[in-house]
């Protein structure tokens, strides 16, 4: 029998996580229930935060958005500063899962799941998101890649909860880009996915870009030489395939169920390359 | 939403050819509709199975003293617990119900727990270990056909095979000569999960009268009886099978699942029902799937595009056991050649026992397998010619009165080229150029054609009969006893229509007895394209039947009339002459209650030529199919998005044009899911995609808009016209894909499913390789 608490508040949360030391705590439970069926193991007590009112908000402050971790994924769709400063955000979200997994799941949730096939990752990625993270008698931020250790392993000490995420306005990016390659449309994980932020000149020229790829490593890959690479050059097919290359030997997938490391990492390259077919217009997602 | 008040859906007499709301949608809508596993109530228990776990093993010792000792734990049977004999199978009686010596496969119950709860049950059979030695596994076609091989059946007197079959029409090494085209090519389609909504379950105990009640989610009720009974030790009729509405089944549900051990348990539940529920997993692990294969073919064709000969070599794995593996063979072999003439051929089939989880039934029996490879080859020869795909076919389609590749004369309805011909003045065939170029960036675009024929019924050495059953109520009511199974397709509600229509009836005035072997009367299984078909002409007769019993109680009641002066009305009949009417139920109590039961018995007329020419004969009657598709592939991940779907069907005359639609847009989307996406795989004998989560059949936003277009030619055997509709729709869509993604990429995927690797590998093949086939 497995006894589930559901604290008001984080004053409420903090007593029960004391009382309960073996809990696990879960937010929209999508993946810890998944889990525990396949292990058949559950555990006496879990401590649920959809009731945790400190958790829920998303606010404007002073040129950052901070994100509650239980915003829900469908919150997070429905919210216009979302969809306004961070469409490369808005577009993983729309393709997680499906509306009753992004009903309950949640961005605090997918990140301390840590899958490197977490879809809300890579654009948190790319958007430099840092997460807040308390303890009973205080608080810290860490940037999201550090936060992240390995597949299913994150930063996270004893007695500390992810409380949510901050995210500076990006409106400098001409180009808020994401592709999700799953074996299906929807309720699909997966196989590469790859968040891009570009900005480029009136005349086409790459001034930043900024790149993020899912489910080819064992954490979200990053490739500062396939960014510095492209500055310069003009965003279109023989600059994105030069590059190609780089992002290759970056990125260090694995064969699994769904697909093999080869196809991952020719995904990796492939999915940069599309850049070429979006132009100069600002992508809105 | 407000809940009709009865009778409000539906105020109009029913009618043949106009959409009737189907009798069980509000129930299943609002999800009060019972599925076999929700007839429960009271003090039950739980009953689970122990599977093996490995592919193949001498089992010598099942260790259950845990599990026994476990408070909750009712009892924990084996083999040794099994009163009657330890053997099932409709064809070849060698699948245990619990293992003995040994284990064939991976999902091999080997022992039963009954338990107060599920939690306990689960316990229990955690506690449950076995002792066995590892033996060497045979997991492929090729394997198993290898003379060293291990033997999987020690008594099978043909090795690991379950049964090969050969035709020969013609001379077709002489015609292979004669051809001046000659395409060959090994295609290979993969194991599939039925991945149906309900799982397999059902709910036993035994009646006051010691009959064993097992209710069930089943499509051969009738059958079951005769499989549960020697299990048992006892006569069949001591045996009843309740079939309630499935929750879907598509052939996985042709035969035993839950039902032995259910009534095995209920020999040792103390007097409590017991229910039975297979979780996803186990319905993975220990349920049947549709047989993989391998098919090496060579077509023939004339410099006109005239097919003239046909060479194919076909491979089905059966899994550990067959229960149908053979016939399904079979039924593909029959299929080979699809809906084509073709004069000289020359058909081998083998199906083989493998290590492998069970090979069974699965919507489409065994054609879809051949049609996927058929179907390529016709684009292939076309392709080599220079000739149209949709040319071709129309060229080489079969017409009444034409011979089959089995040499069989077909004389009745064919309708294969009208599909294609309809097919030929849709929009979306003559617009097909234009969509193509209006590709965007890194996509390629292209368009598929399929033709498809199904045969209906059972083979002619099965009789395929059915015996319908009508009462009118002593409330007024028209009964129907339906004895056959309604598995999600709407055949029930169809059944409602037909009679309601010869009695001149509304929905309000008629009620569904679904299947119940003590109720109804044996009518066969539901499958093989043949419930509607079968039952509804045996309804029609027994519909008849009861009218004149209603006129002659009518005729007696109004002083000199006759029995042509009566009109049927909804609850009344009316004297037109007199303007009289009188209520059904007024005229079911001055009839006798014998008078008011009627039946009616109908036999599938089969082939009087080439008896021999198949193993268990040749089907008469087809139904035929034309299917069209666009695909655009995405030159950088090599995913394929369907875009539009036209399938043209030839099923007879519709009677229902709702339910129609939906059993061809279902057959369709199980047809992308098998072209596109699903892969049963299984390594070394063990399952690697255990669940929905790996196993990936499609969402509604993978299937696109689907134009489902009948053509409709008048079977004169059929009710009212009708052909078999539930399987055609299924065998088009792989082929059309394939099709069209070679269309589109210049290169062929030979093996399915073509997930976005494999069609992403074989663009960078064709780029490698400068070659384009």
């Amino acid at each position: 029998m497995t006894t589930v608490y559901r604290p008001g508040s984080l004053d409420e949360f903090w007593d029960m996580r004391e009382k309960y030391g073996e809990a696990l705590v879960f937010a929209g439970g999508t993946d810890l229930f998944v889990k525990l069926r396949a292990l058949n193991k559950y555990p006496p007590v879990l401590i649920g935060l959809a009731g945790v009112k400190e958790l829920q908000s998303i606010e404007e402050l002073s040129g950052a958005v901070f994100i509650g971790a239980h915003a829900t994924h469908t919150r997070l769709l429905s919210h216009p500063r979302i969809r306004e400063h961070f469409p490369v955000l808005a577009s993983a979200l729309r393709s997680l899962g499906s509306p009753p997994i992004r009903n309950m799941g949640t961005i605090g949730g997918n990140i301390c799941t840590a899958s490197p096939a977490g879809d809300v990752l890579p654009p948190l990625y790319v958007l430099g998101a840092q997460v807040e993270l308390r303890k009973k008698d205080g608080s810290r931020r860490v940037p999201i890649r550090e936060f992240i250790l390995g597949p299913g392993t994150t930063a996270l000490t004893d007695g500390e909860l992810l409380s949510g995420v901050w995210l500076k306005k990006e409106d400098s990016f001409t180009i808020h880009h994401f592709e999700k390659v799953g074996q299906r449309k929807a309720l699909a994980i997966a196989v590469a996915s790859l968040a891009a932020l570009v900005t480029t000149t009136e005349t086409g020229i790459v001034e930043k870009a900024r790149f993020a790829w899912g489910s080819v490593g064992p954490t979200v890959v990053t490739s500062q030489d396939a960014e510095d690479a492209l500055v310069g050059l003009p965003l279109g097919l023989k600059a994105l395939q030069s590059i190609v290359p780089i992002v290759e030997r970056s990125v260090s997938p694995i064969d699994d169920v769904r697909a093999s490391a080869a196809y991952r990492k020719a995904l990796a390259g492939n999915l940069v390359v599309r850049l070429a077919g979006r132009g100069r217009e600002p992508l809105r997602a | 939403m407000k809940e009709p008040e009865n009778g409000e859906i539906e105020r109009a007499g029913y009618d043949i050819g106009k959409t009737a709301h189907r009798a069980d949608a509000y129930a299943k809508v609002t999800g009060r509709e019972k599925y076999a596993a929700d007839y429960y109530d009271g003090e039950f228990l739980w009953a689970g199975v122990k599977r093996a776990g490995v592919p193949h093993a001498a089992l010598t010792g099942i260790h259950a003293e845990d599990a026994r000792a476990l408070p909750g734990v009712i009892a924990v049977l084996t083999h040794h617990d099994i009163p009657g004999e330890n053997r099932i199978g409709i064809i070849r009686k060698n699948q245990p119900v619990l293992a003995d010596t040994r284990i064939r496969h991976s999902g091999e119950a080997v022992a039963l727990v009954l338990a107060e709860n599920r939690e306990t049950l689960k316990d229990a059979l955690n506690r449950i270990t076995l002792d066995y030695e590892a033996l060497p596994g045979v997991f492929s076609v090729e394997e198993a056909l290898k003379e060293t091989s291990p033997r999987i059946h020690e008594d099978n007197p043909e090795g690991n095979v379950v049964k090969a079959v050969a035709v020969e029409t013609g001379d077709s090494a002489k015609a292979f000569n004669e051809c001046d085209a000659v395409v060959e090519g090994v295609f290979e389609v993969p194991a599939q999960e039925h991945a149906y909504l309900e799982t397999e379950s059902g709910w036993a105990y035994q009646g006051e009268d010691g009959t064993y009640v097992i209710v069930a989610s089943t499509q051969t009720p009738f059958r079951d009886c005769f499989e549960i009974a020697p299990v048992l030790g006892i006569d069949p009729a001591g045996i009843r099978v309740i079939a309630p509405y499935l929750g879907g089944a598509f052939g996985g549900k042709d035969g035993i699942t839950v039902q032995c051990l259910l009534a095995l348990a209920v020999l040792h539940s103390r007097g409590r029902p017991v229910k039975m529920w297979w979780d996803r997993e186990e319905s993975f692990l220990a349920g049947v799937k549709r047989l993989s294969a391998k098919m090496h073919y060579r077509l023939g064709a004339k410099n006109d595009g005239e097919f003239h000969a046909l060479e194919c070599r076909l491979y089905y794995d059966g899994g550990a056991y067959s229960p149908l593996g053979g016939e399904i063979m079979t039924l593909g072999a029959e299929h080979a050649g699809c809906a084509y003439r073709i004069p000289n051929v020359s058909i081998k089939g083998w199906c083989v026992y493998t290590n492998n989880p069970v090979g069974g039934p699965f919507r489409g029996f065994g054609v879809p397998q051949v049609t996927a490879a058929m179907e390529q080859m016709v684009d292939m020869a076309a392709q080599r010619l220079g000739i149209d795909p949709l040319a071709i076919r129309l060229k080489n389609a079969v017409r009444k009165g034409d011979r089959n590749c089995l040499g069989v004369t077909l004389t009745n309805s064919t309708g294969a080229v009208e599909c294609l011909e309809k097919m030929s003045s849709h929009p979306l065939w003559k617009g097909r150029a234009a969509w193509k170029e209006e590709a965007g960036p890194f996509k390629v675009r292209g368009v598929g054609v399929a033709c498809m024929a199904h045969a209906m019924g059972y083979p002619p050495m099965v009789a395929d009969e059915a015996r319908a059953k009508i009462e009118l109520t002593v409330e007024g009511k028209i009964r129907v006893y339906a004895g056959v199974v309604d598995m999600g397709q709407g055949n029930a509600s169809t059944y409602a229509q037909i009679a309601g229509y010869v009695l001149g009836q509304d929905a309000s005035a008629m009620e569904l007895v679904l299947p119940d072997t003590a109720r109804t009367l044996p009518s066969g299984s539901s499958s093989a394209s043949r419930t509607t078909y079968t039952y509804g002409n045996a309804l029609i007769e027994a519909a008849r039947s009861l009218e004149k019993a209603i006129i002659k109680a009518a005729c007696e009641r109004v002083p000199g009339s006759v029995a042509e002066g009566f009109l049927f009305l909804p609850g009344k009949v009316r004297h037109t002459p007199t303007g009289r009417e009188l209520l059904l139920e007024e005229l079911a109590a001055f009839m006798d209650d014998s008078a008011r039961v009627t039946t009616g018995y109908f036999k599938m007329p089969v082939v009087r030529e080439k008896l021999d020419a198949i193993y268990m004969g040749p089907h008469l009657i087809f139904s035929y199919g034309a299917h069209l598709v666009y695909v655009e592939v995405d030159e950088l991940t090599g995913q394929v998005d369907v875009a539009r779907y036209l399938a043209v069907t030839d099923a007879g005359r519709v009677i229902n044009p709702q339910v129609f639609a939906q059993q061809i847009e279902g057959a369709v989307a199980q047809g992308m899911g098998y072209a596109l996406t699903e892969d049963f795989k299984v390594r070394k004998g063990r399952i690697v995609t255990r669940d929905l989560s790996t196993y990936i059949i499609p969402t509604s936003m993978d299937i696109p808009a689907i134009d489902s277009v009948p053509v409709e030619i008048d079977e004169e055997t059929g009710p009212f016209g009708l052909k078999g509709a539930g399987e055609i729709g299924m065998s088009g869509p792989l082929p059309a894909i394939a099709n069209a993604v070679s269309d589109a990429c210049g290169t062929r995927v030979f093996r399915a499913p073509m997930t976005g690797e494999a069609v992403y590998g074989a663009l960078i093949r064709k780029k490698e390789e400068g070659t384009v086939l």
